[in-house]
Order: structure tokens, then C-alpha cells, then sequence
């Protein structure tokens, strides 16, 4: 009579139509669900579309680059034969011997024939009030029919002759005005006049100009090559490649919009593109499945609600001949329904939100955006997955479902089954496992990440196991607590279906935050401990190379003008033509330092005792050498051990031995020099000193003036630089990323306990009632809610603490001491934080709970 | 006449050691064909017991249960879910109906998860919605139906589908005796049409529509009317 075949459509037709109709009873459940997973959805889509939407293709950017043009044809300065992807930018490369260039006549006629406009880009720097500003560059012929879309003309007129030039506002904002010439850096730049305003398709904030060849000074060289942009009928693969023969690179409109098939590419160019790709996979493969992970968890209570409120259904269903899957298809059906609309939901919301974005995006970008894009691939990725968490979250309540004890469901009475004796042996052994897995993953290398990722996949599941367990050890050990507490400690472990979801969720996100919090923390220790200073702590030098005393002094001017009451020192080095000093121990081999940079124009400095900007010289080291310098000897750095108390400095044929002290840097700074030689012995040798450095002393320097100080420096030199030491300084910009991201962790957490604390009191609310009936104050029940929130937090966040540290501890290890150096690894623990999380948390999510059960339930009804 | 329903020395044990309780014990019983059993006895005998065993809710702890002369022990879990979608039907004291799902779908449930065409099942359904008598009720959903009125849905789902054994664990305890009266009298109806039915109940009174009644006392069968008792009964005025 039956019939399995057809049964199995009907049957997941049937569980849909129930799960549907669940769901819409449930409904406040049911939007609770829908919010956790439409949110994630809704914000990957709206990031994808803003990214999208950002980035300009090749072929949204065609017309950028190629005006109306068919195609634009580069001759690097080499004259090798090249490869290239399809487009040139994408990557290309020189193949064979030199030979001669391609002249305009020779492109032109490969092509047909056709009509060769010069063009060439580049950056000018122009003068503005501060100093000079960088500006992106074209010279071509806008009035060329050719250029037509290369800029966007919004008021005045083109360029007629390489005398005039048209800017964009961003470059009018640095001080500028239409009719106003512009001061072109270089000493035989042209100034031409601005005639008119013209965007750039592609920079917003950034300058821009653009005028006839000729106009800016923009050299051929500069560009990359000779470049022409080509009138005339589309340019084929084939073309392409006769051209790259010639020794150029093509971008064909053709190519790139109706490209040949990806085998053309060739074989050295392709294996290019795939190089990073792996590292971002495996990123975004990681992101994907912790995201998943923490989706599935926080849903995983709601449908585990589900089902228990549905078990009375579902009893009935196994009573009417309705088989163990059945039961299971409904509850799953119940993800399906709920992941199906919150996927739609979320992208459509995402799309919109998306929209909404762009404008807001816009404005903070330096660059224009291309055409408003919908991924459509990607979004049906992203559906899919919002989809599958919650699936992947009624998978476990489902199975529990089907495994229900029918006549006991049926009778009225709970059904929790006692623990298993064998599940907190498998969690031992999947967190052992996990620990060994991370381990493994901190000796691995690249793949490290990920095992590290699957160890706290696995340590998750492995808590799963141990969680009952552990809440009924909770209830024993609450035997000789007040009423309060002990109630709601009993209850917690006798109604282990709502309370060990609830648990792991928060156990979850707790282990989260807290595997995050080692892995910056420590990684903030990594940056602290590998900072090198520049200089000693707290002083300030202009240092440059390659100036000219006349610049120097022109510095020092703006020294003593943007910041009056700072003593400048000069810091002398021993440079300039001829051979260079050497400085040997006589009985040391091998070099004195094996690694070193120079901070100070060179690296050997002459002074008559260690300048206070020189970093990494302990005070015992200092008095030393200005000893050794008093006395007319040399300061030589060395990381080694040296024991020879003199030293021979020599400069070509010139030699002398003299009394030496060697240093050795303090503990993590890089060398910024090699020796300090008196003004004496420099003589002697005949070297020649200048200008390495200039020590600004004597005062504080704010942050205004250092800026303005640099500002005006950079106005004198480009090869001139300001600098403060202040000492290790976290990046403004990743501390403001870890705030919110700190942030967001926290609202995770209490949300996610919130609810899932939540949802399982929604579940006891019979048993509230009848402890209402027989006459428990309001102030009892509310006492008794409070305290369930209290097991499920704590039980909850010290098993998420303890989980969290196996990823946590084992990332460090990647994070910290990468495979090419030689330090770390880093480990700093925020033990307050984490203290903070296992004690607060539970406290505060208590807190809420007891507040908002004051008289009817009131948040506990909604859920329902 | 064959007998439907045959618990063959059935004993059933809850627990073990000091929480043991012996639910059924040695108990022996048969249902025919065209037969309504009544089981009575004070509440704890074994009376609930006795209607999951012999819809295979549940495993006798020795003994045999057959339902048409299938042992379903030897069934397996599917087995006996089949057993409970095609031979079997069910109605219990309350919380019959699966609220989610309206009057007509709760009927249609055991064709539906048998695998029968929605529009056979459901028209099986309406039919059996019919018989009942509350064929224009089929589209609301139980919280807005009668007590009465959702057993008699109930009792609709568990006859559809020409089911031969129907299994009624004190289906009238909700009810104002008026409307129980009415629903014996569809259990009567369908055991008439050849069903065999079992019905457990606390009155006196409803015994009076079985053919047979069984008391049951810790466990233990002690004593079974035969038809002749039945009819004596029946001298209480009770006309059917
Ligand atoms: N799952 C179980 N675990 C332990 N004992 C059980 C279980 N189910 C039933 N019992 C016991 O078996 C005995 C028979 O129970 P049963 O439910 O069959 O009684 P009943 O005759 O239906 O009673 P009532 O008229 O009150 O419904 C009772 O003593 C009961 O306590
Ligand atoms: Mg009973």
C-alpha cells in the first residue's frame, strides 16, 4: 500500500506546507530567525554590490581609457617583442632579444590603416600655498574626436594650443581659478593657462590635468613608452598579437569586450594572475565558514524551540504512521521555509541598502565609481549560504525531533533523555583532537590558518558534547543554594533540549570573541615588539640624503620658523666624493655589523660624542663612548662580541689606529649607523663632512607642527623628511577597526545570549505559570528567570573561554612569527577582558532577563 | 470472525530494580472484525498501555502483539509507522489535532505521509469529514473548532483510509457527555462497517456501546464480558 517513490515528494510538499504554517503561528520566533540570518546576508550583498559597483571592469572602464578610440597601443622604451593579457594592464611582460621599435607608420599600418593621436600620461606637481601637490597628468589632443569621454568638460572650454590646460575642481580646490596659469614644478615646466574644468572619468579628489601634447612637460619616458590612442576599425586578438611581435603592448576595445577564450591568454601571463589568488580563498573560505558556524549556533535555539513546541505535532504524526524521517523532514522543512525567505529577503534588503550606499560611498572616494552592478553570481552564493545555515541549524533539532519518545511526548510527560555516558568521552576526545589539529596547524605554514580554523570548528562541536554534562554537574553543586538559583539550576538540567543549545550559542560567541581578542592582543604585542625606533625616544630630526648645504639651510630656516623655540643641532656625516671610511677591530673577523641602515645620511657620523637623536644606545653605552670620543677615539657599533679596546679607521691609503669603544645596539633597533668618528680623525683621514641630519631639541613638538614642519620640508625637498619619535604608536586607523569590531563582538554576544536565554525561558514558561499558580511572587519567578540566565551565561561563557583559547593560542603562532622571520612568537592574553566576559556576561544578560520578566513575560511572549 | 487485534500473553515492564513497574501482565486479548472492545479499569492498570502495544508505540517487554495476523515485532520501525498510516487509527482523550494543519489536512496527514496524491487525500478526507458530520468545517483549523467537533475530526482521521483497527483511549474524557455520546456513536458506525475497534473509558455508560468489555486491575485482565454481558448491559435503557 505504500508508496515510497512518490511518497518522498509529497512528504517534503507535506513538511513544507506544515513548517509554513509553523512558522506563521510562531511568528515572533519566526522573525527572530528570519533577522539573525536576513542580517548577515543582507550585509555580505550590500558590501558586494557597493564593491562591485566600486571597482570599474575593464570593460565599464573602456571608455576612461580609451576615449572613443578602438584601441591604445604602448611601445615600452625596450623594443622587445612582448605578451600580454588581453588586457595589457592585467599584466605583460617582454619576450625576446632587443630590436627596433616599432615607428607610428609601422603600428599604423598593422592596424589597418589607422589614424595614430599621441598621448601621454603621467603626474606633474603643481605649486599650491603649502608646497606642491601631486596631479595625475594626460597630454593628448581633447579636441580630437578621438578623446571624446577621455575627460568631461563642466565649464569653460578644451585647450586649443599647448599653451592651455583644463583641470578638475580638486585641483581648482588647491588654490587655483579658471584664466589662472598653472605653476608646473621643474625648471623648464611649462605654465600653461586654465581654460576650463573637466573631470577626470576615474579621479574625484585627487588633481587632474589635462592638456595638449606638449602643454604639461610630460615626458614620453614617463608614461612607459611612446603611446598612441588608434581611430579606426576594431582591433582582433590577432592584430594584438602581430603588434606585440612589433614590440607593443595593445588595450583593444574589441578584445576586452567580446574577448577570445581564456586559452589565448598566454601560459606567463596566466600563471600571474592565479599567484595570490590561493591566500584570498583560503581568507574568504575561512570568514565563510566561521560566519556559517556562528549563524548556525545562534539559530540552532530557535529551532530547537521550534521543535519542542512542535512536538506535541509531531508526536501525532508518529502516532498517525508517520516515520522517524518524516518528523525530521518537518522540522527541516521549518529551515528551509525560514533560510529560503530570509536569503531573498536579506539580498533583496542588501541590493537596496546597497543603492542607498552608493552616494554616501562616493563621497569619501578619491575616485569615481563605475556603473551601479549587481553580481548576480555572487548573490546566489551568498542566498545559498544564508539558506544553508539555516538548514545546517534545524539539522540537530531535527534529528532530536525524530527521535522523541511518541508515547511520552503523547502522555503529556518530558521526554529529556538521560545523557549519554559515551557523549562527554567524544567531546574529550574532539577537543583533544582539536588541540592536537591546532597544534599541528602552528607548525604548518601557509595551510595553518585553516587547520587552525577546523580545530575551532572542531573544539566547538566537541564542547557540544560536554555541555550537558557540565549543567548537570552545575545542578548538583547548586543544592545548597538559595531557592531562587537552585530551582533554576534543577530546571536547567532537566530540560537539556532548551538549555544546551542555548549554552552552546553562547558558548560559541564567547569563544569567538575570545580567540579574537589573544589573536589582536597579541598581535599588538607583536607590533610593540618589533618596533624599531628611528630615533631615540623622544627627539625630533630632519633627516635627508643628497641635499645641498643650500638646501640644509633652507630647511634649518624653516626649521626655526615653524617650530621658534627649538635649538637645532647639526648632525655631521662623513660622506661626499671619494672613498668612504672603514673601521676594523684588530682582532675581530668578519664584519662588525652584519645588518644595518643609514638613518643619518651615512653611516659613519662625526661628532665629539654620541648625538642624542642616535637610537638604541643604552646610558651606560653613551658615557662610555663620549669618553672614548673625548679622547680623540671612534665609536663602532657591532652586534657581535668584540673585546679590542682600539680600532684602525681607514679611508683609501689613509690609516691610523686609534682608542675605540664598540657598541652594541640595545635589544630590537635595527642599526641606524655604523661608527661616530671625531672631527679629528675625520681630518686626519681627509674625509669630508656635511649635513647628515638636523636634531630639532630643546622642545616639545605637537602634531600641528609637526606637520606643518613637513609640509614645508617636503616643499624644499622631496628627499627631505620630519620626523618625531614617540615611540610605538597603534595605527589610528586599526584601532578604530578594532573598537567596532569590538563593539559588534559585544552586541553579537549579549544578542546572542539574550535570545538564546530567551528563547529557552519562552519553552519554560508553563513551568513559570505553574510555579505562579502555586503561588510564587512575581518576584520569585523573576528570580528564577535571572537565574536561568545566570547557568546558561556562565556555563556558557567559561566553557566558550576555554574553547576560545585553543584557535586562539594556535593563531598567534602564524599571526606573529611568520615563516621569513626571525621573531616572535607573540602571546599577550587579555585576561581582563576575558575575566570581564565570563563574569560580566552572565551578570548582565541576569540583569536584563530579571528586569524585563517583571509581571507577564512580556519579551518572553513575543517569542512565542 | 478473524480477529484484527491479538495481544498473545503481552508483558510490559517500566523501569527496572526499585522504580520497576509492571504496566501489563500476562494479559491475552483479542479484537474481531465488526467488534467494539471496551477496556475499563481504575486509572494506573495498564489501560494506555495496552492501546500503544497494540499500535505499536511501544514494544511489549515479552509476548506478542499481531494487528491482521502480523506480528509487529517483526516489523521493524518503519513497519509499524506503515502499519499505523494504512491499518490503524488512533483517537486520544485531547490534543488530537496538529494545530498548524486545518481540519480537511489533519484528516489527509496519514494518506499525505503514506504518499497519496494531495488532491486523492484530501478528497479521501472531505468524505471522511462527512461521515463525521462536519463536512463544512473541513477548512478551519482546530483552535477555532469545538471540543466535540475536533474529535470528531480526529475520529475522522483515524477511520480514513479504511482503516480495520481503530484504537480510542477515553475519547469522550473532554467532551460534555451529550456530544461523547455522539462520538461513541461513530465508533459504533465504523465498527459496524466492519472495523475492529478498542475502547478504553472510565464510564459505565459508554461500555454500553461495546460489544465486549475487558477489566483491567494492576496489570492484570480480571474479568471479560462476553457479548451476553454486553447485552445485559444494554438493559440500562441505552438504545444504539
Ligand atoms: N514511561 C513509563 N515509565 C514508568 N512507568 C510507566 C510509564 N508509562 C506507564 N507507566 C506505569 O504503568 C502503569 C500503567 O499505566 P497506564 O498509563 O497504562 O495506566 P492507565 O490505565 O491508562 O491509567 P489512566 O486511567 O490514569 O490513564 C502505571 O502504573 C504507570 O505509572
Ligand atoms: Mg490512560
Amino acid at each position: 500500500m505504500s508508496r515510497p517513490g512518490a511518497g518522498r515528494v509529497t512528504s517534503w510538499r507535506l513538511a513544507l506546507r506544515i513548517a509554513a504554517r509553523e512558522a506563521l503561528r510562531a511568528r515572533g520566533r519566526s522573525v527572530l530567525v528570519l533577522v539573525m540570518i536576513a542580517l548577515p546576508v543582507l550585509a555580505v550583498t550590500a558590501a558586494d554590490v557597493l564593491i562591485q559597483t566600486q571597482s570599474v571592469s575593464s570593460v565599464e572602464g573602456l571608455d576612461r581609457r580609451l576615449g572613443s578610440a578602438a584601441a591604445q597601443v604602448v611601445v615600452p622604451a625596450e623594443g622587445r617583442p612582448m605578451i600580454q593579457a588581453f588586457d595589457p594592464y592585467d599584466g605583460n611582460t617582454s619576450d625576446g632579444r632587443k630590436q627596433e621599435p616599432p615607428a607610428a607608420a609601422d603600428i599604423s599600418a598593422a592596424l589597418g590603416g589607422a589614424r595614430l593621436v599621441v598621448e601621454r600620461t603621467g603626474g606633474v606637481d603643481v605649486r599650491t600655498d603649502k608646497g606642491y601637490a601631486s596631479a595625475d597628468s594626460v597630454e593628448v589632443d581633447l579636441r580630437d574626436p578621438v578623446a571624446a569621454g577621455l575627460v568631461d568638460l563642466t565649464s569653460g572650454r578644451l585647450p586649443q594650443d599647448a599653451g592651455e590646460v583644463v583641470v578638475n575642481r580638486a585641483l581648482l580646490d588647491k588654490g587655483y581659478a579658471v584664466a589662472d596659469r598653472l605653476d608646473i614644478r621643474g625648471k623648464d615646466a611649462p605654465s600653461p593657462v586654465i581654460v576650463g574644468v573637466a573631470e577626470s572619468p576615474e579621479l574625484r579628489t585627487y588633481p587632474y590635468v589635462a592638456g595638449p601634447v606638449g602643454s604639461l612637460g610630460v615626458s614620453a619616458a614617463y608614461a612607459g613608452g611612446p603611446t598612441w590612442l588608434a581611430a579606426g576599425g576594431p582591433v582582433s586578438w590577432e592584430t594584438v598579437k602581430d603588434l606585440n611581435a612589433m614590440g607593443a603592448t595593445v588595450l583593444s576595445r574589441a578584445v576586452i569586450e567580446d574577448p577570445p577564450p581564456a586559452s589565448e591568454v598566454p601560459a606567463e601571463i596566466r600563471s600571474w594572475s592565479s599567484g595570490s589568488d590561493n591566500a584570498v580563498i583560503a581568507a574568504v573560505a575561512l570568514v565563510v565558514v566561521m560566519a556559517l558556524l556562528e549563524v548556525v549556533l545562534l539559530a540552532g535555539p530557535a529551532f530547537a524551540v521550534s521543535a519542542r513546541r512542535q512536538s506535541r505535532s509531531l508526536a501525532l504524526m508518529a502516532a498517525s504512521g508517520g516515520t522517524p524521517a518524516q518528523t525530521r523532514r518537518v522540522v527541516l522543512a521549518g529551515g528551509v521555509v525560514l533560510g529560503g525567505a530570509a536569503a531573498v529577503l536579506g539580498v533583496i534588503l542588501g541590493i537596496g541598502a546597497g543603492w542607498l550606499l552608493v552616494p554616501v560611498v562616493q563621497r569619501w572616494s578619491s575616485t569615481w565609481f563605475g556603473p551601479f552592478d549587481v553580481p548576480w553570481p555572487h548573490l546566489l552564493g551568498v542566498a545559498a549560504f544564508g539558506l544553508a545555515s539555516a538548514v545546517l541549524a534545524a539539522v540537530v533539532p531535527a534529528v532530536i525531533a525524530s527521535r522523541q519518545d511518541v508515547v511520552a511526548v503523547l502522555a503529556g510527560r518530558r521526554a529529556d533523555r538521560p545523557p549519554s555516558a559515551r557523549s562527554p568521552i567524544a567531546g574529550v576526545l574532539l577537543i583533544g583532537g582539536a588541540v592536537a589539529m591546532a597544534v599541528f596547524g602552528t607548525t604548518s605554514g601557509d595551510t595553518g590558518a585553516f587547520l587552525i580554523a577546523g580545530a575551532a570548528i572542531l573544539a566547538v562541536l566537541g564542547m557540544l558534547f560536554i555541555v550537558p554534562v557540565v549543567v548537570i554537574g552545575v545542578a548538583r553543586l547548586a543544592g545548597r543554594l538559595p531557592l531562587s538559583p537552585r530551582y533554576a539550576a534543577r530546571d536547567a538540567a532537566r530540560h537539556r533540549t532548551r538549555t544546551v543549545p542555548a549554552v552552546a550559542a553562547v558558548a560559541a560567541t564567547v569563544a569567538g570573541v575570545v580567540a579574537l581578542g589573544i589573536a589582536v592582543t597579541s598581535d599588538e604585542a607583536e607590533n610593540r615588539g618589533t618596533y624599531t625606533p628611528t630615533l631615540a625616544m623622544g627627539q625630533a630630526a630632519v633627516t635627508g640624503y643628497g641635499l645641498k648645504p643650500a638646501k640644509w639651510d633652507e630647511i634649518e630656516d624653516a626649521v626655526r620658523r615653524e617650530v621658534p623655540d627649538a635649538d637645532v643641532e647639526l648632525v655631521l656625516a662623513a660622506a661626499g666624493r671619494g672613498s668612504s671610511v672603514q673601521i676594523t677591530a684588530p682582532h675581530h673577523r668578519g664584519p662588525l655589523l652584519e645588518t644595518m641602515t643609514e638613518n643619518f645620511g651615512s653611516s659613519i657620523l662625526v661628532a665629539g660624542a654620541v648625538p642624542s637623536v642616535v637610537p638604541g644606545v643604552s646610558a651606560a653605552d653613551r658615557a662610555r663612548a663620549d669618553e672614548v670620543l673625548a679622547r680623540g677615539g671612534v665609536v663602532a657599533f657591532t652586534d657581535d662580541r668584540v673585546d679590542d679596546e682600539t680600532a684602525v679607521v681607514r679611508r683609501g691609503h689613509e690609516r691610523v689606529t686609534v682608542p675605540a669603544a664598540y657598541v652594541r645596539f640595545t635589544a630590537g633597533s635595527y642599526p641606524p649607523l655604523a661608527a661616530i668618528v671625531p672631527p679629528a680623525v675625520a681630518e686626519r683621514l681627509g674625509a669630508e663632512t656635511s649635513t647628515g641630519a638636523l636634531a630639532v631639541t630643546g622642545t616639545d613638538i605637537s602634531a600641528t607642527q609637526q606637520e606643518n614642519l613637513s609640509e614645508a620640508i617636503s616643499a624644499v625637498s622631496r628627499n627631505a623628511g620630519f620626523y618625531v619619535e614617540r615611540g610605538y604608536q597603534a595605527d589610528q586607523g586599526t584601532k578604530i577597526v578594532q573598537l567596532v569590531l569590538a563593539g559588534l563582538g559585544a552586541v553579537l554576544m549579549l544578542g546572542g545570549t539574550l535570545t538564546a536565554t530567551f528563547l529557552a525561558l519562552s519553552d519554560a514558561r508553563p513551568d513559570l505559570a505553574t510555579l505562579s499558580a502555586v503561588g510564587a511572587s512575581p518576584r520569585r519567578r523573576r528570580g528564577v528567570a535571572a537565574s536561568y540566565a545566570l547557568v546558561v551565561g556562565f556555563v556558557g561563557a567559561v566553557l566558550g573561554a576555554v574553547v576560545g583559547f585553543i584557535p586562539g593560542l594556535a593563531i598567534t603562532v602564524p599571526l606573529t612569527a611568520p615563516a621569513y622571520s626571525d621573531t616572535g612568537p607573540f602571546l599577550d592574553v587579555p585576561w581582563l577582558m576575558i575575566l570581564g566576559l565570563v563574569v560580566g556576561l552572565p551578570l548582565v544578560t541576569a540583569l536584563i532577563v530579571g528586569l524585563s520578566t517583571r509581571s507577564r513575560l512580556p519579551m518572553v511572549a513575543r517569542l512565542e | 470472525m478473524s480477529s484484527v487485534l491479538h495481544l498473545n500473553v503481552v508483558t510490559r515492564v517500566h523501569g527496572e530494580g526499585a522504580t520497576e513497574v509492571r504496566a501489563l501482565r500476562d494479559v491475552s486479548f483479542r479484537a474481531s472484525a465488526g467488534e467494539l472492545v471496551a477496556v475499563m479499569g481504575p486509572s494506573g492498570s495498564g489501560k494506555s498501555t495496552l492501546l500503544t502495544l497494540a499500535g505499536g508505540l511501544d514494544a511489549p517487554t515479552s509476548g506478542t502483539v499481531s494487528v491482521e495476523g502480523v506480528d509487529l515485532a517483526t516489523l521493524g520501525n518503519g513497519g509499524r509507522a506503515r502499519m499505523r498510516r494504512t491499518s490503524i487509527g488512533y483517537v486520544f482523550q485531547d490534543f488530537n489535532l496538529i494545530p498548524a494543519l486545518t481540519a480537511v489536512e489533519n484528516v489527509a496527514l496519514p494518506l499525505e505521509l503514506d504518499g497519496v496524491r494531495t488532491r486523492t487525500a484530501r478528497a479521501a478526507a472531505r468524505t471522511a469529514l462527512d461521515e463525521v458530520g462536519i463536512g463544512d468545517l473541513a477548512d478551519r483549523f482546530p483552535d477555532h473548532m469545538s471540543g466535540g467537533q475536533q474529535q470528531r475530526v480526529a475520529i475522522a482521521r483515524a477511520v480514513v483510509g479504511d482503516r480495520r483497527l481503530i484504537l480510542a483511549d477515553e475519547p469522550t474524557g473532554a467532551l460534555d457527555s451529550e456530544t461523547g455520546e455522539d462520538i461513541l456513536r461513530l465508533l459504533r458506525v465504523r465498527c459496524d462497517a466492519g472495523a475492529a475497534g478498542v475502547l478504553v473509558t472510565h464510564e459505565a455508560r459508554h461500555a454500553a456501546w461495546a460489544d465486549r468489555v475487558v477489566f483491567l486491575r494492576d496489570g492484570v485482565v480480571i474479568d471479560e464480558t462476553g457479548t451476553d454481558a454486553a447485552e445485559g448491559l444494554l438493559e440500562s435503557g441505552v438504545t444504539r
